[in-house]
């Protein structure tokens, strides 16, 4: 192509031929021909405005400007037309010709079930005025047992078989001994949960393990009654496992509660009918659950007479069995990838049996 | 407990069939585990009478039978039984009944004749041995009558969970006591045999607290052999095996009141009189089970004056043993101390039914009429001729005397959220046969000898709460709440600190508090590492259980060591978890620390066709960590630095303020040799409690500044002694205006000359001011290089 220098009439012609190109294309190959020639880097405009500094200095932002709005002007129909033609083209194709390659991807994570678990219940307690509070896993007998109104040599000991450290310390076997650590160092009114490891000298089984998750409660103020027991125990439940578990409470033994009771929800087997699992009952323990016995107030400093309160208890594993079908409690501890991994979104594809 | 629903019935009236009672028991607090029927392995099989009896066509020894079994028109069965015949009244198992083995009955044709169901001898209903004729039944009954329960021996099981407050329902009676208060029905005592004191057996003890009360009786004439068979099918029911009858009198009348006794040959002891006391270092005996067991300090004994005759409230001594020679007995009845029985229990590793029930607390009230029971058992049963009430020495009178306890009307009400009167309450305690005068709004309640649990207004509460029904109270719906809860920070950096490495692609583990003891050595941790020491457990379950984890490291190795062969590819995981550590000082609990810990292993990503897939390195998990570090806003002087420079493993330790808050690095391949993993696999393991609580919470807003950023890379050329971090931290205080400043090259070789490395860096500067003009840039870098150049010895590198 000669050089010829620009005037703004050359421009005007070259600008409207280009168009009439533009505008005749019938397919993209030409199209992009098109572009090539008058907008591409070595195309007529472009050669054009390259070509500006020969003329005149006072020429040349007014050459410059002409050339400019043709460039834009074109670039709008060359992008209409194209549209027309296609509905995309100037750019390469964004995928090596099989857009349904894997994308590329990192490592898939996520939390461990009895996390989530124990996060959703915190969750619903947050809801229901439940502040958190820790104890720590090697506990003084004190506050495992003798605060919670287990006299030593008792048989109500016998009840939890115990890891001990030694005479004075054990794990402890249940979430309970924050209660008194706690009220210790607190005044009512209090509104307490407390998750936590405890510890049980029990050969595993399925449905037992040597160490597992429990999460406690506590309510304390002036006049809390098995009342407030049942109705937040049974708000709980309902929010956790859904409106239509049924919950029932009866009648059980805790040292450090009285009256006690344990919680029974509706089998998830069988929905209350009677089936294996529930062994035939229709019914499955969840929690224990009572009145804070007056001798426990009297350890952590509070006068039975003027609060009263109470305390429930509960496995979290247990819970997660429950509600996800879990057969084996090991699973837990046992971290297989695969078993944890089927909680981390809803298509895992695993091993299926 | 097994609780057997036939010996039940003696002492109260029940019509409930079992699934009810056992659902009726469990809300009443008695908790019944499992229900079990035995002997009829049967159900649907009703009561029939044969209208008609013929010959079978087709064959000799089969008959053809009109059978009523109020199905309306009478059924045709065949029958092969001899003694089948007209106007019998029979067991007629129909359609759809199922009988011993599963065994279902179904319409059938035999030799060419319906049969409609079956006439049932007593193995097809499991209730007998008796195959050679069908059963001939005595009772008159409408024809259709289910039979169920009502046939042979057959007895439901209750299994029945009693709790350790609750003595008094270790026994027949003592759960029928419960019954008669549930369904408000009448109590029928045991007949007993009236004995006449005739005290002439001393009975003394050494230490009084030991044995309250001690009673015996004295039977002559004994005449041992078996029990009737009422008795053995009642002990067979509730799982102990008939021996012959004084034995078996003796554990009927444990079963039947709880109250244990213990038959002596009297003519066994060498004096007369009983003497309890403990038994002495050395001292050793034979019990009832031919095991010879030292007896010191800790075992209370019965003892003939002299020689050790029982291990008290526990188990008899051979030499005393009733055998077939035996002509008088004298039978124990006392009340021991339960923690002496308690101690002496442990002491000899030894728990029966006597011990189970004297730890838990008998009725002190009882020891005689448990003795009038027996006799007068022995007695109907021809076993012996009860005499005289031989002893009955009370040491503790007190034990005897019923308590008295004032229970607050409003204080019930209060604490079961029910609004209850006085005369509610006096009347739902009169069930339980707990005597009750109301003064005011109170209420004075008696409490007999056999609810020793009851010592306080609270135990009275629980008993009304459970006479008037858990399931009654709080039905309002009436929720109340008088607090709200406050925020846990730590608790919310927690979770959010979770998420973020979830969706990093962080696999979170739950791993086992115990360690093995083991672990520290096969991780070179030294006696000065406070990991060397473990605390440990003193009764383990196994030796690999019988520490605390004194890191994170070992057990979450052993989760890539377990998930290698299916996880080949790449693990990544995680765990936020407590490690015990000894400490010196305090009440002797060990200082448990919070620890985020995360491992890596092989590759970076998983395989996939685009982009390449390359091994984990030190530097993947360094970024892991400085975004961590970062989310935490660790402060600017945390530093990194070598473990143990003179040892060739890869361990680094970052150090705030003198003390270290975290490690990283690889894991030696000796150290990973031993979990069986053979791949590099990096770690950091950060001590949650040193960064603050508040994570990524920033403080306050930092304005964003308007203006376009000026952009220069740096090559430098620094010592091998000197880090990037040195260098950028040169570059971060001297540069005015620097926004950021990120490392994009890196090189160590011949080409820069021994012991030089070079790094090159962009600088963004900006200003909140306004754009920045070259001068002011180039006056940054000038200064920059001047303190490189100073300070480190670091020069513009020139190519």
């Amino acid at each position: 192509m000669t050089e010829e220098i620009p005037d703004g009439e050359s421009i005007d012609r070259l600008g409207e031929e280009a168009s009439r190109y533009i505008a005749e294309a019938s397919d993209l190959e030409t199209l992009e021909k098109a572009r090539i020639v008058w907008l591409g880097r070595k195309g007529r405009l472009t050669s054009a405005l390259r070509s500006i500094g020969k003329l005149p200095t006072e020429q040349r932002p007014v050459i410059g400007g002409l050339i400019n709005e043709w460039k834009e002007k074109l670039g709008v129909l060359f992008d209409s037309r194209c549209a027309e033609l296609s509905g995309s083209c100037g750019d390469e194709e964004p995928y090596p010709g099989d857009p349904t390659l894997p994308g590329r991807r990192s490592w898939e994570g996520g939390l461990h079930i009895l996390h989530r678990v124990i996060r959703d219940i915190k969750e619903i307690f947050y809801r229901m005025g439940y502040s958190i509070a820790e104890g720590p896993d090697v506990e003084l007998d004190y506050y495992n047992f003798e605060a919670l109104n287990f006299p030593a040599d008792h048989p109500s000991r016998d009840l939890q078989d115990t890891f001990y450290v030694n005479r004075d310390i054990l794990l402890r076997t249940q979430t309970s001994p924050v209660q008194v650590r706690f009220m210790e160092k607190n005044e009512p009114p209090l509104r307490i949960i407390s998750p936590g490891r405890v510890y049980r000298n029990e050969t595993p089984d399925p449905s037992h393990a040597a160490e597992f998750f429990q999460i406690e409660g506590l309510y304390v103020d002036k006049n809390v009654s098995l009342a407030d027991l049942r109705n937040d125990i049974t708000w709980f439940i309902h929010q956790f496992f859904g409106p239509d578990a049924r919950v029932r409470f009866r009648p059980h033994f805790f040292p450090f509660t009285e009256p006690s009771a344990e919680a029974d929800m509706t089998c998830f087997g069988c929905k209350g009918e009677g089936c294996s699992i529930c062994q035939k009952t229709g019914w499955i323990e969840i929690m224990g659950a009572g009145m804070v016995h007056p001798n426990v107030f009297k350890y952590a400093g509070y006068d039975p007479d003027s609060v009263t309160g109470f305390a429930f208890g509960m496995g979290i594993e247990r819970i997660a069995m429950l509600k996800y079908g879990v057969d084996d409690i090991r699973r837990f501890l046992g971290n297989d990838l695969r078993f944890l991994g089927q909680f981390w979104n809803e298509t895992w594809v695993g091993v299926q049996e | 407990m097994k609780i057997s629903l036939n010996w039940l019935k003696r002492y109260v009236d029940i019509d409930e069939d079992p699934a009810t009672l056992a659902d009726d028991l469990t809300m009443f607090g008695l908790n019944v585990e499992s229900v079990e029927i035995i002997g009829g392995e049967y159900s649907g099989v009703v009561f029939g009478r044969v209208l008609e009896c013929g010959r079978h066509p087709n064959a000799d020894k089969l008959s053809v039978c009109k059978v009523d079994a109020g199905t309306g028109t009478p059924l045709n069965i065949v029958c092969g039984a001899s003694n089948v015949r007209e106007g019998l009244s029979v067991a007629v198992a129909v359609r759809g009944a199922v009988l011993k083995g599963g065994f279902k009955i179904k319409k059938t044709k035999l030799r060419g004749e319906v049969s409609e169901g079956m006439i049932c001898s007593e193995t097809e209903l499991g209730i007998g041995d008796d195959a050679s004729g069908i059963i001939e039944l005595d009772m008159d009954l409408e024809p259709g009558t289910n039979l169920d329960g009502r046939l042979g021996s057959s007895d439901v099981l209750l299994d029945i969970e009693v709790t350790p407050n609750r003595p008094d329902q270790l026994s027949h009676f003592g759960i029928a006591r419960e019954i008669a208060a549930l369904y408000m029905r009448e109590l029928r005592e045991p007949e007993l045999f009236t004995l006449e004191p005739g005290y002439k057996f001393p009975i003394e003890t050494e230490d009084e607290s030991d044995c309250p009360r001690y009673s015996a009786a004295f039977v002559s004439d004994i005449k041992i052999g078996p029990s009737p068979q009422w008795m053995r099918d009642l002990l067979i029911s509730a799982g102990v095996k008939p021996i012959y009858n004084i034995v078996d009198v003796t554990n009927f009348v444990l079963l039947e009141m709880g109250q244990p006794l213990h038959a002596f040959d009297r003519d066994m002891l060498g004096r007369d009189g009983i003497l309890v006391r403990r038994g002495r270092s050395g001292e050793s005996m034979y019990t009832l089970d031919g095991i010879e067991r030292e007896v010191g300090e800790d075992t209370l004994l019965i003892t003939d004056g002299e020689t050790p005759v029982g291990v008290a409230g526990v188990m008899g001594g051979r030499d005393s043993e009733i055998t077939d020679s035996t002509e008088r007995v004298l039978i124990e009845s006392a009340w021991f101390d339960p923690r002496a029985v308690r101690t002496s229990s442990r002491a000899l590793k030894l728990d029966t039914e006597a011990s189970y029930r004297f730890e838990r607390e008998c009725d002190p009230g009882i020891t005689v009429k448990a003795l009038m029971r027996a006799c007068r058992l022995i007695a109907d049963i021809g076993a012996g001729k009860p005499e005289k009430l031989h002893a009955d020495n009370i040491a503790d009178r007190k034990l005897l005397d019923p308590r008295t306890i004032t229970l607050r009307t409003k204080q019930a009400n209060r604490l079961m959220g029910t609004k209850l009167a006085a005369d509610d309450l006096v009347e739902l305690l009169s069930r339980l046969q707990l005597i009750s005068v109301e003064e005011g709004k109170d209420i004075n309640v008696t409490v007999p000898t056999f609810r020793r649990d009851i010592t306080e207004e609270v135990d009275l509460i629980e008993e009304v709460a459970r006479l008037y029904g858990y399931e009654n109270i709080g039905r309002d719906e009436e929720r109340r709440c008088s607090l709200f809860s406050e925020v846990s920070i730590v608790d919310m950096r927690n979770e959010e600190l979770c998420d973020r490495l979830a969706a990093r692609g962080f696999a979170e583990v739950i791993t086992t508090s115990f360690m093995d003891p083991g672990d520290p050595g096969r991780f070179q941790w030294g006696e000065s590492d406070p990991r060397g020491r473990p605390v440990e457990i003193s009764n383990p379950l196994t030796v690999a259980q019988s520490a605390m984890r004194s890191s994170l490291l070992p057990g979450m190795l052993r989760v890539i060591q377990r998930n290698a062969p299916v996880e080949s590819e790449g693990i990544r995981i995680f765990e936020l978890g407590k490690v015990f550590l000894q400490r010196e000082k305090g009440n002797g609990l060990p200082l448990e620390e919070l620890h985020l810990t995360a491992m890596f292993t092989r590759k970076s990503a998983p395989l996939q066709c685009l982009g390449g897939q390359r091994d984990f390195d030190f530097f993947d998990m360094t970024g892991e960590a400085e975004s961590v570090l970062e989310w935490f806003g660790a402060p600017a002087d945390l530093v990194m630095e070598r473990r143990r420079a003179d040892e060739p493993d890869f361990l680094f330790e970052w150090i705030l303020k003198n003390s270290s808050v975290g490690t990283c690095g690889m894991i030696p391949g000796r150290v990973a040799a031993r979990f069986d993993i053979d791949a590099p696999v990096y770690y950091f393991d950060l001590l949650m409690d040193a960064f603050p609580p508040g994570g990524s919470g920033r403080k306050s807003y930092s304005r964003i500044s308007q203006y376009p950023a000026v952009k220069r890379d740096l090559s430098v050329l620094a010592p091998e002694r000197i880090t990037f971090s040195e260098v950028r931290n040169v570059v971060k205080k001297r540069a005015k205006h620097l926004e950021s400043v990120r490392l994009f090259d890196y090189y160590r070789g011949d080409r820069l000359g021994e012991g030089k490395r070079s790094y090159a860096f962009r600088m963004t500067f900006r200003s909140l001011e306004g754009t920045l003009d070259d001068e002011t840039v180039d006056m940054a870098i000038e200064n920059v290089l001047t303190s490189l150049q100073k300070e480190l010895q670091v020069v513009l590198r020139s190519e």
